[in-house]
């Protein structure tokens, strides 16, 4: 899969576990796009191009899907991962949150044991995260 | 030391504390970067305080960063009002730690106090007509070729900075500084339930709602004990409920009002 797509595809799966809770403060939604950035390889072209408002109006959360079932299975764990972090960063589980992670994840192919490894990996990653964490660009 | 432009003059009547720290930081701005900054900080931090106190009380004696996080999502503060206030809190954590500012930093942080201002006076008394005239730039002291060369170095150096950070930022947060967040949070809500009808309609998907629920609630009650989030066994508990309740609660209207709408289905296309 091309970047641009792996991009587009983290970003609107990112949104709209961010959308289905409380307002993310900068910081949690860094914590998220440092991960993303870091253990999906992305640099910082890419994130730039897939964020922008023409691209992303384009795609709709059934592309998100349709890309997220495309993604390798390791891809797709740390997509998931990520996704997982923008909530438990907030420490939110809104019941659209809670829809959106059973949709992606059934989307992936996931069945309940890797979905939970992944939930693992996010709530370990979160907790090392200081509640007070820096802001962007410090 | 450079005598005050005027530029926080208007602050003085919401918050005299606050006035004295902004018109501090300006007459320091050329002479003393560092304390500059450093007054700044202890601005924002009053500032900080002062509407924590409003709105969450028990956050008042944390860290800075703790309560401008809490004030973000409070909704107190919006996204521009934040990255002033952790840039001011950046550079005055560094002037505090001993390492050199320039007053090309302390400059630009000046006026983003200057922006904050503004805002603050209106939060402290809602519905106030602020009357903030335009930023007044202070008057730099007279200086040779060198320091005024030194200075546009500085100058520059800042500017590559910002840009940095900008560039970083752009890439970094889920959502870009052009961005429409709110409309696009509308827009995303609404596939997010058209997706909630589609599993209530065609059956939930493998790792079912319910299923993600109890390993959310699970993991959070984990999260919320960690220390950084600081919450007692208790405490972490009863938000976890809270939220798994809400869910439930959620999760069951939806399926009633499927039910609902299948029965009026039903009888409106029953022979008569």
């Amino acid at each position: 899969m091309a970047d641009l797509d792996l991009a587009t595809t983290w970003f609107l799966a990112a949104r709209a576990m961010a959308c289905g809770g409380e307002p993310l403060s900068m910081s949690e939604e860094a914590a998220a796009g440092l991960f993303a950035r870091a253990i999906l390889g992305l640099d910082e072209e890419v994130c730039i191009a897939a964020k922008d408002a023409s691209h992303m109006t384009a795609h709709t959360l059934v592309d998100c899907m349709s890309m997220a079932s495309h993604l390798p299975r390791g891809t797709a764990d740390q997509v998931m991962t990520g996704v997982m972090m923008v909530a438990y960063a907030a420490a939110s589980m809104q019941p659209l949150q809670v829809r959106w992670a059973s949709m992606l994840a059934s989307a992936m192919e996931m069945d309940e044991d890797r979905f939970q490894r992944c939930c693992v990996n996010a709530r370990v990653v979160a907790s090392m995260l200081p509640a007070g964490e820096e802001a962007v660009g410090d | 030391m450079t005598d005050s432009s005027g530029n926080f003059d208007f602050l003085e009547k919401y918050d005299s504390r606050v006035a004295h720290l902004a018109r501090q930081a300006e007459s320091y701005v050329y002479s003393d970067p560092d304390s500059s900054l450093f007054k700044l900080r202890l601005m924002v931090e009053t500032m900080a305080r002062t509407l924590v106190e409003l709105e969450q009380p028990q956050l008042v004696d944390t860290d800075l960063s703790v309560m401008l996080r809490s004030l973000q999502r409070s909704g107190l503060l919006d996204r521009r009002q934040a990255e002033h206030m952790h840039a001011i809190r950046r550079d005055g954590n560094a002037a505090v730690h001993g390492r050199d500012s320039t007053t090309p930093t302390a400059l630009r942080r000046l006026r983003d106090g200057w922006r904050l201002s503004r805002w603050y006076a209106r939060m402290v008394r809602r519905g106030a007509k602020v009357d903030q005239a335009d930023f007044k730039p202070p008057v730099p002291p007279r200086t040779d070729s060198k320091s005024a060369a030194l200075h546009a170095q500085a100058e520059a150096l800042e500017e590559a900075a910002e840009r940095r950070r900008h560039r970083m930022r752009e890439a970094l947060l889920l959502f870009g500084e052009k961005d429409d967040a709110d409309a696009m949070r509308w827009r995303l809500r609404g596939e997010l339930r058209a997706l909630e009808d589609i599993a209530i309609v065609a059956g939930e998907p493998v790792v079912d709602a319910d299923f993600v629920a109890l390993v959310m609630a699970m993991d959070l009650e984990q999260i919320l004990e960690h220390p950084s989030w600081g919450h007692s066994s208790s405490e972490a508990k009863a938000s976890v409920e809270t939220q798994f309740t809400a869910f439930k609660h959620a999760h069951a209207e939806a399926e009633e009002a499927y039910l609902r709408d299948r029965a009026a289905l039903a009888r409106a296309h029953r022979p008569s």
